[in-house]
């Protein structure tokens, strides 16, 4: 008791006299937590409640406490409940913002001190069986209606704060069981309704998109969750831009801490973002929180992307940094009449445009500098995964391959970001995971090039020699790998990649000397591809868990074999012939472009198949572990913001 | 449109009908006043016709029906025949005509000789005309010209600018209103020109037209409310205020200027007695006009368009009347409160952007803010607004904002725009397309899992555009679709490629023992170089020149490709428009040049000479803005120097064939007639700034010559370079198989023809010059000799003899003229220009 009252002072320093004199407020809950009736004396006590200042932190503590008289006092703490919903329908303000804050008290409270209580006991606890779905359903509809009015943002923001707060109260949340009734009572288009506003869309930050996110992962595998639903059918473009926007903005933030301090660090010397120098960056902790906070920004995007066809639009619109859109009624509005109140854009003449996927890249190759800490590696894995759905689908490729889009879209950026994490993690403790990823994001790549034709000017010879550094590296670490991992089925991968070049390379390689540089290649570096055929032939006809593995990849070989010993022999006459001990690059490719009649390959099968993501069995355990250390670092900001939306009770003090 | 188009068919006097002529002769002739004199007698019967016809002429007192002019030409004439004749037979008046001017295969050439002695030297006729004033034989003569069929819009016009009498300019006046609309809105600037800088009279004759034609249509209400704007700019700001121009242009603006009201209307119909085929014909139009908004709209699922179209078939049906409903500009009246307002608005967001572009300092950057600010605009499309520069109705659906690029230019930021539009049959009561969003474009990933990997983004477009309707069957799929990404279907995926892909891998071990294919490395190679040869020769992209690019695509390799993107594409009236936007601009110049282009090409037409230009459309918006039509597959001989680095022969070569081939010969020849053409307009019109950034050539060998912003007394900053007639470049003779060849002679040849020609028909030309001089503070009219020297490059006195030595010489000094180098060198200093 005597740390409650510590508690209840504090806000009055100067009083001497701690026990006598109490805030009316804290008076207050205190006769909620007695076994009285507050109301049954003073009539009009719940009117009075709410037009005094919460007191967040006594209220909580008074609700951990509660423990032994939990029975007596759910009466009241469910009739505190329930008038805090009907205080959130009042005219006045300051009430709503109260009856707001007391609510987040009254979720937060109840759940830090039942943690191992049931779902159901809680619900119980704070608004009775029997009352349960009728005050769910009055507080969602409530919210919805602040959310969707015309009242100030600031209310807006702090009701997008409680459902945070509601969402985050337990670590896992498919099992914070009050959920179910937001479930039932969505408030998804509120949310969106948010977002697709200009206005609102600056001042609530990331709280909308993160509160989506998070609610489209409530059992997520285990029930029909309404929210992805329906945001997989969300195709309103301001929306979906208002969505895109919040995301690229959060990125971009970071992107420039990053910058900004690397400048700071580094005088300068590195200057563009996407030249990667491995774990040279180190992580202070300031910057480890924000990669936390952008897990969940993350999360929205992949949600997005992989949800939301129509978001990949977004993904690659052009827009600039601080852009405003029209509003969804304005849009409607056009359809009978043009209302065009031109939105005038900031002029800046420095202002960059760019889109989100520029940023995302960015964004990615920043976090793969340094994937040691948990986080940062999570973040990795979720960003590979967000690439490996664009990748794959059909749109998002049409326009990454658009050759006649005026504003250059970096599909380069995209390739070389994968080509730069091949080169740069090739270390003891091997992600398996990324590369993998890794390679079959190049491969959906190639395989639209292929499907369509498309020849991107890329200098694919950088690709080719990441990849034989990378089964380079596989041999020369295969014992210490193979107990972790199984290597053959990356090495499979990376030779069906040369497979694709060698078989289907004329359809999208963009001249035909690149051709002939692939052959230089595979010839020069033709010690790996012999070291590797020797081992896998070693490992197949042993017998052991790897030799199924390992035989595909003996037969993936080849048709890399037949070049290397079609053209070896060629070059070696070549060099007796003309007396030269070393062939320059010239006479080399001299010397394959003049041998390639006589040389013939095998056609194999299904190099430009691949397995499509999904995310139902393999990644669920990811997910859900992500899900949790978003839930408690969403949980931790919150509560911090909560407390400073004082100066909100003050805004509304000095107008009313 | 259909229905004025009605009431206007019948009018002309050459064509009219009978029935018509009579009825109004019959009716109306009681109030006439039976004094001779031509002053009042033209203007005075108008207001008791009106009065008679129209009952809610208490409203709207300016209104001019066509009908009622059309009356009022009939009544002066028919003075005129009364005094002359003494005989009221209208029929008669025709007979009487007909002899003296023989119509038939002769027709044009009687009518040069005709016009000729009346109207060529203005001088003379001015005199001739004020002796007229008191010989009322004179005047019958000029009425009988004015009746015949040979009087032309040109003539009207040039009588409205010429002739101080007001009984004539107020005639002229009502029968401006007998023309097509085509052909008077070719003379719109010089109409309005003369509205605002010359006096009372010629104001009061030309309002009653404009203000009709205003009520009428949306799109000429705006293009005068421009053009009043853009050539009142020059006159002093106090009298400015005060202007006429100025007045008019706020009423346009204000949108007073509305259709007739329906129950005026009504009345009006009710009351005359028209013949019974009209009311008939309106009746269709109509129900055909109230049909087709309910049936554009009822698809849709957006509540306030429907909403909207209950709202008119309310209205129609209220209405009760059925020729009343169905007009359609009772419609119009009611739903579209802010008629001029959208398009509006859109016009000032393009101009908006182009402002806001000058201030970025690079093109890459103007690049980017274009493509997001057009993207931003998109919100906002579709609506009830236009491309004022496109020759069809259309509403502007979406403007494909990636393809947009800004041109070669130092300070300003021009830029050129690609818009889709539905073609339709009248923007002003057609129904605004539906928005369809965006992303609508990428149907279904189900279709992306359909077993056929292998179809091309062509065929996926094409198997989407057999879904017009979207909205319906939306929820539809994507209801099931979620389904599919929830909960793996294990028999859906069956029969999908991913299944296979999923064993793919494993199944080569399987594979070695069915028997392996075999494939030669040489024919990969072999294929990969024959495909890259075959590609199309493009430019190579260049951020300091994006327009490159852009302008030397095919465009209808364009279309095909921003068609296939568009969400709009699949819709059978969907098309392509291009437009280039100038802010800080004056196209008044250019809109002038145009003019005499335009009038040039069809002498040249009429006169059978094979001459090539090629007029693009001018939209003035005021005097520092405007639009351009651009010239669709051309890009300019800067671009093509610099992208190709060969001289212009070889560059025929290389994309046209060799010298020999069908392909060459007939490029040579669209060059060689090309030339001959501007040759002589720069001849004509002194175009000045002849560097090879204005000059385009097209993908069939026809250069094209762009910018007219120097031209008659006007230079480049007065450096007195470009002393030659025209630009005529070694490269040039070259295309044309150098100065000996047959081609150089064909060239000299086709000039001369052409001059002759447009000497012939001095008049059309020099008119429309002389009627903008007024008034006008433009560097091309600097000086007072410009119109004398214009007529002077004329020759009139010279034999065709000594023209043909004037065109030999002008050749000869073209080519042999230094200064063209130097000018080139010179741009090529100052503005990189090659």
């Amino acid at each position: 008791m005597s740390q409650l009252d510590k508690k209840a002072g504090l806000l009055r320093r100067t009083s001497s006299s701690k026990k006598t004199l109490k805030e009316k407020v804290v008076l207050m809950y205190d006769e909620i937590f007695s076994k009285e009736d507050p109301a049954k004396n003073a009539p009009r006590f719940w009117d009075e409640l709410f037009l005094m200042k919460v007191n967040l932190e006594y209220l909580e503590l008074k609700l951990e406490s509660v423990d032994e008289e939990v029975q007596h006092s759910q009466a009241n703490i469910n009739a505190l409940f329930h008038y805090c919903i009907q205080a959130l329908g009042e005219e006045h303000p300051i009430k709503v913002v109260n009856a707001l804050q007391t609510l987040c008290a009254l979720f937060r409270g109840v759940h830090q001190k039942n943690r191992s209580a049931s779902g159901f006991d809680i619900i119980n606890l704070l608004m009775g069986f029997d009352k349960a779905e009728q005050r769910m359903k009055d507080l969602m509809e409530r919210l919805d209606s602040l959310l969707c009015g015309e009242g100030s943002e600031s209310l807006k923001s702090l009701c997008l704060k409680l459902m945070l707060c509601l969402v985050t109260v337990t670590d896992n949340i498919s099992q914070n069981t009050i959920l179910e009734y937001v479930m039932i009572n969505s408030i998804f288009e509120a949310i969106l309704r948010i977002l697709s506003d200009v206005s609102s869309k600056h001042l609530h930050g990331y709280d909308p998109v993160v509160l989506l996110a998070l609610l489209v992962n409530y059992r997520k595998y285990e029930s029909v969750n309404p929210y992805i639903v329906k945001l997989s059918i969300v195709d309103d473009e301001p929306t979906l831009d208002g969505m895109g926007m919040v995301i690229q903005q959060a990125l971009t933030e970071y992107n420039r801490q990053f910058r900004d301090k690397q400048e700071e660090t580094q005088g300068g010397f590195f200057s563009t973002l996407t030249s990667m120098v491995g774990s040279m960056f180190i992580a202070d902790a300031d910057e480890k929180l924000s990669v936390q906070t952008n897990e969940a920004i993350l999360l929205a995007l992949y949600e997005a992307v992989h949800l939301n066809r129509n978001f990949i639009t977004v993904l690659a619109q052009v827009r600039s940094n601080i852009a405003n859109s029209s509003t969804m009624l304005e849009t409607i509005l056009s359809l009978c009449r043009v209302v065009m109140n031109n939105p005038e854009l900031p002029l800046d003449p420095n202002l960059q445009t760019t889109n989100l996927l520029i940023t995302f890249l960015k964004y990615a190759s920043i976090l793969m500098q340094d994937t040691k800490d948990e986080h940062r590696l999570n973040s990795a894995r979720l960003c590979l995964i967000i690439l490996t759905c664009i990748a794959e689908d059909q749109y998002a490729n049409a326009f990454l391959h658009d050759d006649n889009i005026n504003f250059r879209v970096n599909l380069h950026k995209m390739v070389n970001l994968m080509v730069e994490f091949i080169v740069t993690h090739m270390m003891k403790d091997f992600p398996m995971d990324l590369y993998l990823r890794c390679v079959q994001i190049i491969h959906k790549l190639l395989c639209y090039q292929k499907k369509c034709r498309i020849r991107l000017h890329y200098t694919w010879r950088e690709l080719w020699s990441a990849l034989i550094n990378l089964v380079k590296f596989l041999l020369s670490n295969e014992t210490t790998l193979l107990v972790k991992h199984n290597i053959f089925h990356l090495a499979l991968l990376v030779v069906n990649l040369f497979n694709m070049f060698i078989t289907y390379g004329d359809t999208f390689l963009p001249s035909s000397n690149s051709y002939d540089e692939l052959y230089y290649e595979i010839v020069r570096m033709h010690q790996v591809f012999d070291n590797l055929y020797c081992m896998v032939l070693r490992v197949s006809t042993n017998t052991g868990q790897w030799k199924e593995a390992a035989s595909k990849v003996t037969y993936a070989l080849v048709n890399i074999r037949a070049i290397i010993n079609h053209f070896n022999p060629k070059i070696e006459s070549y060099t007796a012939l003309n007396h030269i001990s070393q062939l320059s690059e010239e006479q080399v490719l001299e010397v394959v472009r003049s041998n390639y009649d006589t040389l013939t390959l095998k056609l194999q099968d299904g190099l430009d198949q691949f397995e499509r993501y999904s995310e139902q069995p393999k990644e669920a355990a990811f997910f859900k572990e992500l899900v949790r250390s978003i839930s408690l670092n969403v949980r931790k900001n919150v509560s911090l913001n909560t407390m400073s939306q004082d100066v909100l009770l003050k805004e509304f003090s000095t107008i009313s | 449109m259909e229905d004025t188009e009605l009431e206007i068919s019948p009018a002309p006097s050459d064509q009219n009908s009978p029935s018509l002529s009579i009825s109004s002769s019959s009716s109306p002739s009681v109030s006439l006043p039976s004094t001779p004199s031509s002053s009042c007698g033209s203007t005075q019967p108008v207001a008791p016709l009106l009065g008679v016809i129209n009952e809610g002429v208490c409203e709207l007192s300016l209104v001019i029906d066509a009908e009622v002019a059309q009356r009022a030409c009939h009544e002066v004439l028919q003075k005129v025949k009364l005094q002359q004749v003494g005989s009221d037979d209208v029929t008669d008046l025709h007979e009487q005509t007909d002899p003296v001017v023989p119509g038939g295969p002769s027709g044009p050439i009687a009518a040069e000789e005709e016009a000729k002695p009346e109207g060529l030297v203005p001088g003379t006729v001015k005199s001739t005309r004020r002796r007229q004033k008191h010989n009322p034989s004179k005047q019958s003569w000029l009425l009988r010209l004015f009746e015949s069929k040979l009087f032309d819009v040109a003539m009207a016009i040039s009588y409205l600018h010429n002739s101080k009498e007001p009984g004539v300019q107020a005639y002229i006046g009502n029968r401006l209103f007998s023309f097509s609309h085509e052909e008077v809105d070719f003379y719109l600037p010089q109409l309005l020109n003369m509205y605002i800088h010359m006096d009372e009279d010629v104001g009061d004759a030309i309002k009653p037209y404009v203000v009709h034609r205003c009520r009428q249509s949306i799109s000429f209400s705006l293009q005068c409310a421009w053009l009043l704007g853009a050539y009142s700019s020059d006159m002093h700001i106090s009298t400015q205020r005060h202007s006429r121009g100025t007045k008019l242009r706020k009423l346009i603006l204000s949108d007073e200027l509305k259709p007739v009201g329906a129950r005026a209307r009504r009345e009006a119909l009710t009351l005359t007695p028209f013949c019974p085929a009209l009311p008939h014909s309106t009746a269709t139009t109509a129900a055909s006009g109230s049909l087709v908004p309910d049936h554009g709209l009822s698809p849709s699922k957006r509540t306030h368009q429907r909403s909207k179209s209950d709202a008119t078939v309310s209205i129609s049906l209220s209405s009760n009347l059925k020729r009343t409903a169905s007009n359609p500009k009772v419609e119009s009246s009611q739903d579209e409160p802010v008629r001029l307002a959208p398009q509006r608005e859109f016009i000032k967001s393009l101009m908006g952007i182009g402002k806001r572009l000058a201030t970025l300092p690079t093109k890459e950057q103007k690049t980017q803010r274009l493509i997001s600010e057009l993207s931003l605009l998109n919100h906002k499309l579709p609506g009830r607004v236009w491309l004022p520069t496109a020759a069809f109705d259309h509403h502007v659906v979406r403007v494909p904002h990636t393809q947009a690029v800004v041109l070669n230019s130092k300070d300003k930021a021009p830029y050129l725009i690609y818009v889709e539009v539905l073609e339709c049959e009248n923007f002003e009561t057609s129904s605004v397309p539906i928005r369809i969003p965006e992303n609508r474009i990428r149907s279904t990933r189900s279709v992306e899992n359909l077993p056929d990997c292998g179809m091309t983004a062509e065929q996926r477009a094409g198997s989407f555009s057999v879904v017009p309707n979207y909205d319906n069957d939306d929820e539809a799929w994507s209801v099931d679709d979620i389904g599919e990404l929830q909960v793996e279907l294990p028999e859906l995926h069956a029969s999908s490629c991913d299944n296979i892909s999923q064993f793919s891998v494993d199944s080569i071990t399987s594979l070695e023992s069915k028997e392996p294919i075999f494939i030669a490395a040489g024919d990969i190679r072999r294929r990969l170089s024959e495909q890259l040869a075959q590609a199309p020769t493009t430019f190579r992209r260049d951020p300091e020149d994006p327009s490159a690019v852009a302008l030397k695509e095919p465009w209808e390799e364009k279309v095909r490709r921003i068609r296939e993107a568009s969400p709009y594409g699949h819709l059978p009236h969907w098309r392509l428009l291009s437009v280039i936007v100038k802010c800080g601009d004056d196209l008044r110049q250019e809109l002038l040049a145009s003019q005499v282009l335009q009038q040039l090409q069809s002498i040249w037409q009429q006169e059978r000479v094979p001459l090539w230009i090629r007029p693009y459309k001018i939209l003035v918006l005021s005097s520092d803005s405007g639009m351009i039509e651009p010239v669709v597959n051309a890009v300019s001989l800067h671009q093509v120097k610099k992208q190709s680095q060969l001289s212009l022969l070889d560059y025929f070569l290389q994309e046209h064939g060799a010298t020999t081939s069908e392909n060459f010969l007939s490029a040579q020849r669209n060059f060689v007639q090309s030339c001959a053409g501007y040759s002589l307009i720069c001849y004509l019109l002194q175009v000045k700034d002849r560097h090879n950034g204005n000059i385009l050539l097209d993908s069939e060998g026809h250069i094209i010559h762009i910018d007219f912003g120097f031209i008659l007394s006007s230079s480049p900053k007065n450096l007195g370079f470009e002393t030659s007639a025209f630009k005529l470049t070694a490269e040039f003779v070259d295309v044309m198989g150098g100065p000996d060849g047959d081609m150089f002679n064909y060239y000299k040849m086709l000039m001369l023809q052409g001059l002759i020609a447009a000497r012939k028909h001095m008049d059309r030309v020099l008119q429309i010059v002389e009627i903008m001089q007024q008034g006008t503070q433009l560097p091309c009219f600097h000086g007072s000799s410009t119109m004398r020297q214009l007529k002077e490059r004329f020759h009139m006195s010279l034999t065709e003899e000594q023209l043909q030595l004037l065109i030999h010489q002008l050749v000869d000094g073209s080519m042999r003229s230094l200064t063209t180098k130097l000018y080139d060198g010179f741009q090529y200093l100052t503005n990189g220009i090659m």
